[in-house]
């Protein structure tokens, strides 16, 4: 059966201008950042941008800054994601009960998501202050001396790291907990008609069950956590020492305040080919969920 | 932690008639009420301090009784960066509104174009425009500043709003394809009957019918071109700068505004916040994304 011209039309009208503008603004613009970075392209001096070969990228090989901004990145996504994960799975199953009130607790809990990073980062920069910030004063209650949250390199990584979990933790008990709910009575049914206990039935019929959903509430995690750069805007510039310099942000001072668009632009390449690695997983997950089990 | 038992699925016995309170569910409510806690102290923190005199900003220990001032709104939305927040505000509410918009618009129709007609490569047009997910807009903003500036676009508002309805794509034709697929063809093929077009089928018959996923991505695309941060502070200066650019601008100066800097924290946040809570129900399927069925 072939449309009929008309039809034909029809979905060029609706399909083009949506894909003519992701082509303009996703497709074009890595073709160009490849570009970018194998040029000399500074917006510092006049001259025209000429071209470098690998140069940017041998450079990033030689980078000290960028490879520890790679392992500051690995770093704060590892904590973050698997403080994530572990606390949302674990509050998921908090919330899967019908008590009365609990429904709008666990509605309550999602507002931080919603939160601009930017205002998040604010606060708990401020609620992390060493002189008059809110956390110490919790800390000097526990008999302890206040801490330089922001100011040391390990507490500053964690500092940044706990912002993080505060705004994504009820993200994930969100997918967890709707997963759980989707899942069919019967099947735990029939694991107490086998005799199999509670905690048997947890580990052999309900966590596999959940596999897909943690998988890619896992990777959503992962590859927006790689992107992060409002937190460490707000809350500690890449300080102290580099110790905060994740990837996004060495990649966003290089271009926008040394303006070397070529070397943020290698940076840039590398970033995207990270990213869509694990986009891969992604898509292959959503297009075929049965895979993953 | 430990004593959380998982008792996925159990309540379809019927416990929750009973409404005893075991130690499990006192359990719950204790973990679940610590974290609402957790949740919601920031945007209390937010508000308490946007209220505050800067005496009591700075006090130590922190004051949880306070003479409430609304100085520093008046300074936050008249004075602060010689304009205050307004024109920013305003920005931010034209972006916000178009970009959300023309999302939701190009979104529908390429999501319908996809769902209702056979096109060459659907399948793939479909995975390319949901892998746009996870393009990191800091890798992609030195190409589009490049691409941005010698379009002659650098600070207006249409640049912001082609790039944030980008980016808002691929969310809005990952919902409301799900709602399009649900419509009865029977219905679309007695319109047809009636001697409408395809494309009169698509704004008369299937639009009005998918309303509730126009209003969730309309909500969730608003939410994100308004908390957008990276993109708005390179492509903007003043003409169209949002209020993340001009909250940001704050940090040069911070120790000294902590007032008027929580005050704009308070308005880029609170109403969303409210926005989140009377819409949950409409937000859920959205944040779970890809997650859940």
């Amino acid at each position: 059966m072939s449309q009929s011209r008309a039809a034909r039309r029809a979905a060029f009208i609706l399909i083009s201008p949506a894909v003519l503008l992701l082509l303009a603004l996703n497709v074009f613009p890595i073709g160009f950042a490849v570009f970018i970075s194998l040029r000399h392209w500074s917006l510092s001096i006049v001259n025209p941008p000429r071209f470098a070969g690998l140069f940017n990228y041998q450079e990033l090989t030689l980078d000290d800054r960028f490879i520890n901004s790679l392992s500051v990145s690995a770093t704060f996504v590892l904590i973050a994601i698997l403080a994530e994960l572990v606390l949302g799975f674990a509050l998921a199953f908090v919330f899967n009960s019908k008590l009365k009130g609990l429904d709008t607790l666990r509605k309550l809990s999602l507002l931080p998501v919603m939160a601009m990073p930017l205002v998040v980062g604010l606060v708990w920069f401020y609620m992390l202050n060493e002189n008059f910030g809110v956390i110490n004063w919790f800390v000097t209650l526990f008999g302890a001396e206040r801490l330089p949250f922001l100011t040391d390199s390990t507490l500053a990584m964690l500092s940044i790291a706990l912002a993080d979990i505060w705004q994504w933790t009820p993200f994930v008990t969100l997918v967890i907990f709707a997963a759980l709910q989707s899942l069919p009575e019967y099947v735990f049914e029939a694991g107490r008609m086998d005799g199999l206990t509670e905690r048997e039935i947890f580990w052999r019929i309900t966590l596999p069950l959940l596999r897909p959903a943690i998988v890619v509430v896992l990777i959503i995690r992962a590859i927006d956590a790689v992107r992060m750069i409002d937190l460490v805007f707000m809350m500690t510039k890449g300080g102290p020492g580099g110790a905060t310099e994740v990837l996004p942000w060495y990649l966003y001072t290089t271009g926008f305040q040394s303006f070397d668009l070529g070397y943020a632009g290698s940076m840039a390449v590398v970033m995207i080919i990270i990213v869509t690695l694990g986009a891969q997983v992604f898509v292959r997950q959503i297009a075929n969920p049965e895979k993953g089990r | 932690m430990t004593s959380v038992d998982f008792d996925a699925g159990a309540e379809a016995t019927p416990r929750s008639s009973k409404v005893v309170l075991g130690f499990s569910d006192y359990a719950r409510y204790l973990i679940a009420v610590v974290f609402v806690g957790f949740s919601l102290f920031p945007f209390y923190i937010v508000l308490s301090t946007s209220l505050k005199s800067e005496s009591d900003i700075f006090a130590w220990p922190p004051v949880w009784l306070f003479d409430v001032t609304w100085d520093n709104y008046f300074s936050a939305l008249f004075v602060f960066g010689g304009t205050g927040v307004l024109p920013f505000l305003i920005n931010s509410l034209i972006i916000t509104a178009l970009s959300t918009l023309l999302a939701v618009g190009l979104g529908s129709m390429v999501a319908y174009g996809l769902t209702r007609f056979r096109v060459v490569g659907g399948s793939h047009i479909f995975f390319f425009i949901l892998s746009t997910r996870f393009a990191p807009p800091v890798a992609f903003v030195v190409p589009i500043f490049l691409m941005i500036r010698e379009a002659g676009l650098l600070d207006t508002h249409l640049a912001l709003i082609l790039i944030y309805t980008s980016m808002n794509l691929s969310l809005v034709v990952w919902i409301i394809r799900g709602f399009f697929e649900a419509i009865p063809i029977e219905i679309e093929e007695a319109a047809q009957i009636d001697g409408y077009s395809r494309l009169q089928i698509f704004r008369k018959v299937a639009l009005p019918l998918v309303k509730p996923g126009l209003i969730t991505t309309s909500i969730l695309s608003a939410i994100l071109s308004w908390n957008e941060f990276l993109i708005a502070t390179v492509m903007t200066q003043n003409t169209a700068a949002t209020l993340p650019v001009y909250l940001a601008g704050f940090s040069g100066s911070m120790g000294l505004e902590w007032g008027p800097f929580m005050a704009v924290g308070a308005m880029a946040v609170l109403p969303i916040m409210i926005f989140t809570l009377v819409l949950q129900r409409h937000l859920v399927r959205g944040l779970t994304f890809g997650a859940v069925r």
